[in-house]
């Protein structure tokens, strides 16, 4: 086991936290998560709104493609002998562009298509919510392709991974997504979606569409959603991709391939563990709904 | 390697691949809002999430035999989607206060468990009960070891062709693993139709139809691989 190269796997692990709490935080504000079908039924329920709605495409194949197109031009910069550092923030930074432009279009078409439901376009409500977008989608491409970066540098002579730079951006880009989705989704879509509806339930099918549109003083907005669920769901989604990361590469650092295989088997059996016991406090805690 | 041993490891992983995207736990978008059970997202989505991971572990593996390759994609993509089905049980729990349940079993196969009394009135279940989540184990170590054998296979295909730098042949040989895994996840998600809570879903009968497509469709697959390795050849054979 060599510190170097634990150290990095850490440096990595840390870097996927920070990457997978502001990709949340960021599709969350967007509402490019599952919850976006509510945000889109609203209208036609009645519920007019002043949430931003990009979701064209799922989260796993978005960040796929903004993390590709970061990591290629990282990619390209370090084969001309730029700076790391300088590589990777001039890549994330062409990905946040292209992601705020794909913010800015798929909201308009979105929004538009739901005037025949008197929802207004609100040009405020898209503007202020680009700069947080912007902001959280940098840190999230800056963190792939650093931790991306960090596993093709070769350490000791030797790089952790045989794959290229652009092509591990794209699947942790993927991963990080389906994460994401997976995850902190069920923080906005089950609770902040639904928030003047009584804690401790499933939402019904029949109260689909009715979402939270006020907020403490005002309209409910996109910020506000963020706001939300950076104290929860955000950073669990980071811990959940940080440990993927980091698991991932220090199992074989520390036990070698097979006793990594191995180690790896036993992490799994421990994560069941774990659920078993969280579903019994669960039940035991909040009990039945009906007898 | 020879043509007959890449098609068949293609066509076993491609195989495995969609057989255990039929086990995996979700729930689409009414998961996400605690209307359905199951993990809230897509299924081939969350596969690909899962077997790209397993693809990574599978592939730090290289030089080792099939079997090995095969075993570290299986436990990639089994952390990926234990630590994920955790993570969203901790949101349904503490997050939203809901008490993970399938609406598809009455008692829980696996723990004995009552589920009906759990399920909220006018939904389908929701979070990721004992038995999705040992059912979304079985998906990933189906799934990932089958993304590892193609991954294993096709590398072993382009193995000692001319004019590839070892860097230049691993890019190409993960983008056509990546290629056959999400071909063979989306199969499988469109024979599911939709969300499926795992194998004791009544929707898993439709496993076989599901597993069959995935053998022809990598197969066809696998004889691209073939023909690939075969065009990229320069005149005089493998080096």
């Amino acid at each position: 086991m060599d510190p170097l190269t634990l150290g990095i796997v850490a440096l990595m692990g840390a870097a996927a936290t920070i990457a997978g709490a502001s990709e949340d935080i960021e599709t969350d504000i967007g509402s490019e998560s599952n919850p976006n079908s509510q945000v889109q039924l609203a209208p036609q329920m009645g519920h007019l709104h002043r949430f931003i709605n990009k979701a064209v495409a799922g989260e796993p194949v978005a960040y796929g493609a903004w993390a590709g197109i970061a990591g290629t031009i990282a990619f390209v910069l370090l084969n001309l002998h730029i700076m790391p550092i300088l590589a990777i923030t001039v890549g994330a930074a062409v990905g946040t562009l292209i992601l705020v432009v794909y913010t800015i279009t798929s909201h308009m078409g979105r929004i538009v298509s739901q005037s025949q439901f008197q929802q207004p376009l609100f040009m405020d409500a898209l503007l202020e919510a680009l700069g947080p977008i912007a902001g959280h989608g940098f840190i999230a491409l800056f963190c792939i392709v650093g931790l991306s970066t960090l596993i093709v540098m070769p350490i000791n002579g030797t790089p952790l991974h045989i794959f290229p730079l652009p092509l591990l951006a794209v699947i942790w880009g993927i991963t990080l997504g389906a994460i994401g989705s997976s995850t902190g989704d069920v923080h906005y879509g089950s609770e902040s979606e639904y928030q003047h509806y009584p804690f401790g339930g499933g939402i019904p099918v029949a109260n689909q569409g009715d979402i939270t549109t006020k907020a403490e003083l005002g309209a409910k907005n996109s910020i506000d959603v963020g706001n939300f669920c950076a104290k929860f769901g955000g950073p669990l989604t980071g811990i959940c991709f940080g440990f993927l990361v980091f698991f991932s590469f220090w199992i074989t650092v520390v036990f070698g391939l097979i006793g990594g295989l191995i180690a790896g088997l036993v992490i799994v059996l421990l994560l069941l563990f774990i659920n078993e016991r969280l579903e019994n406090f669960a039940r035991t805690k909040y009990g039945p709904y009906k007898e | 390697m020879d043509p007959i041993t890449l098609l068949l490891l293609i066509m076993i992983g491609g195989i495995l691949i969609g057989g255990g995207v039929h086990f995996i736990p979700v729930g689409g978008a009414p998961a996400a809002m605690a209307t359905a059970t199951g993990v809230g997202t897509g299924t081939a989505m969350l596969a690909a999430g899962a077997g790209l991971s397993g693809l990574v572990t599978a592939a730090s593996m290289s030089g080792q035999p099939f079997y090995i390759i095969a075993l570290g994609g299986a436990v990639g993509a089994m952390l990926m989607i234990a630590l994920t089905m955790v993570t969203a049980n901790l949101i349904y729990v503490f997050g939203a206060g809901i008490v993970p349940s399938s609406a598809k079993v009455e008692i829980d196969p696996i723990t004995g468990r009552n589920q009906e009394k759990y399920v909220t009135p006018g939904t389908e279940g929701h979070g990721i009960p004992t038995v999705c989540f040992v059912s979304g184990l079985l998906g990933g170590l189906l799934g990932g070891a089958g993304g590892g054998l193609v991954y294993y296979a096709i590398s072993e295909g382009f193995k000692g062709l001319n004019g590839f730098t070892p860097e230049i042949a691993g890019g190409l040989v993960a983008i056509v693993a990546v290629g056959i895994f999400f071909i063979n996840s989306v199969i499988a998600s469109y024979n599911i139709g939709g969300t499926i809570e795992g194998f004791h879903d009544p929707k898993f009968k439709r496993i076989g139809s599901g597993i069959i497509s995935c053998g022809i469709a990598s197969l066809v697959m696998g004889a691209f691989v073939y023909l690939l390795t075969i065009g990229v050849l320069p005149i005089g054979g493998v080096a």
